[in-house]
């Protein structure tokens, strides 16, 4: 610019050099002073916001148990197929706790049977049982091995489902629960479709997508979920990973456990006893 | 002159960016729901909601804190860990009623008695006895899928081994096998 301006300057006797050079000031002054201006009100504008931002975590923090108390707690959940026997309390339990509609499930029980030809048949265990049930029996003399899967929601690390919510409504409780916030939820159902288990569904009473929140009501009150309440053969474990003491950790530390699915790298809170490769 | 020319346009800009900052700031309180960010990109507000809902399924101990004896009765047994709701039902009104009788200043008064039971589960009765097989073969009846060691029974046949007077009775299990002792 400089050099232009003095090459103008110089060009021609006639051109008025200051004037130019005082225009050039003034437009230079105008643009120093409008960008200081523009800077401040940016600053002013944005710093409030980070600053607000900034101290939001830190106040959670404080918001946590320090004083002596116990932290958060961290939960999980182990279904011991070796034991399960097929009877259907939990899915009752569930029905009732939760108010589920009839004909949708936020845990269910899947029976897996391993024919000696090499079939494997996997249907669902009836809510009331098999007990005067219209099941079809199974030849017992072609089966190789057969057991029941209870199946619910994994609650995992890395929760797909949760990630792809469009509204927040998808919601990790510092408990490690995967839960649905009923206000924010728009029943649009992507959380549906992104969940590997297929453990979400949208509720029909209520619009909203629904799963199984391990009875967070009740386990906010130290009691059990219902479905481990229901179980007759504590097919069903749940408890506290963060204490080397509960059953839960005790069991995983001796018994091999597996998890559904593994490969998709969610990392579930659901560990399982006693299943084949073929459960998914 | 200039002066004066410039500051329009320092004003015309400052106004913009206030206007639209408070504009934003609005917009902002306006469409992110209180306590949204408090302990995560979600409504804090959200947890206590969904932690009040009223928690229905009985536990055990809750009903031995009357029904003592029945502890004691089942506590040896196989079926120590057998919910009492499988049997009785929820018991929502009787555990009320006991609950609010034992709040009370002279801890007197009668609690709802059992009905018997309808067949279903769930069953709409808030509490029942259910002298029932329906009851026992729920989880006793042979199925494949079943644990090899757990106690399941073919119905026919062991009535028809056992010599049943009526095989057919729905108190057939309770004749032999008692209901909270139960007898293997």
């Amino acid at each position: 610019m400089r050099q232009i301006d003095a090459k103008t300057g110089c060009d021609s006797d006639a051109c008025s050099c200051d004037s130019t050079e005082s225009d050039e000031n003034t437009r230079r002054q105008f643009l120093r002073s409008a960008r200081t201006v523009t800077l401040g009100a940016i600053s002013l504008t944005v710093l409030p916001s980070t600053l607000a931002s900034e101290t939001t975590p830190s106040s959670n923090d404080a918001g946590e148990p320090e004083n002596g108390k116990e932290s958060t707690p961290l939960y999980g959940f182990l279904v011991d197929t070796s034991t399960c026997i097929g009877a259907g309390k939990c899915l009752t339990a569930c029905r009732v706790e939760n108010n589920v509609p009839e004909g949708q499930y936020r845990t269910w029980v899947e029976r897996y049977i391993h024919f000696k030809d090499g079939r494997i048949q996997v249907d669902q265990v009836p809510e009331s049982g098999y007990a005067g049930s219209d099941v079809e029996k199974v030849d017992e003399d072609l089966v190789e091995r057969a057991y029941f899967v209870p199946k619910l929601c994994n609650h995992c690390e890395d929760a797909p489902c949760n990630q792809v919510c469009p509204t927040h409504a998808s919601i990790t409780s510092p408990e490690g629960v995967e839960l649905v916030d009923p206000d924010l939820c728009i029943g649009c159902a992507y959380c549906v479709q992104a969940c590997p288990y297929g453990v979400r569904f949208v509720n029909h009473e209520t619009g909203n997508a629904d799963k199984c929140t391990w009875c967070y009501h009740r386990i906010m009150r130290e009691e059990q979920p219902a479905c481990v309440e229901a179980c007759p053969v504590d097919a069903r474990v749940f408890g506290r990973l963060d204490d080397p003491e509960s059953e839960i950790n005790k069991r995983l530390a001796t018994v091999p456990t597996h998890v559904l699915k593994e490969h998709l790298g969610t990392h579930p809170k659901l560990h399982y006893i006693g299943i084949s490769k073929e459960v998914t | 002159m200039r002066l004066i020319r410039d500051l329009r346009h320092i004003l015309i800009v400052l106004a913009v960016l206030v206007i639209g900052g408070a504009g934003g700031q609005f917009l902002r309180t306006a469409m992110i729901p209180e306590s949204f960010g408090r302990q995560g990109p979600y409504r804090a507000d959200a947890l206590v909601t969904i932690a009040s809902q009223k928690s229905r399924f009985p536990s055990a101990e809750k009903c031995h804190k009357c029904h003592e004896d029945v502890r004691e009765e089942r506590e040896e047994t196989l079926h120590a860990g057998v919910a009492c709701v499988h049997c009785h039902g929820l018991g929502e009104k009787h555990i009320a009623e006991a609950e609010a009788i034992a709040k009370s200043e002279n801890a007197e008064g009668t609690v709802t008695p059992a009905e018997p039971w309808d067949g279903q589960f769930p069953s709409t009765i808030d509490l029942f006895i259910s002298q029932d097989r329906k009851t026992c073969l729920v989880c006793h009846e042979s199925v494949v899928g079943m644990p090899e060691d757990f106690r399941k029974i073919d119905v026919a046949a062991h009535l028809d081994e056992q010599g049943a007077d009526d095989p057919d009775s729905p108190d057939t299990c309770f004749e032999c096998h008692g209901n909270h002792d139960t007898a293997p």
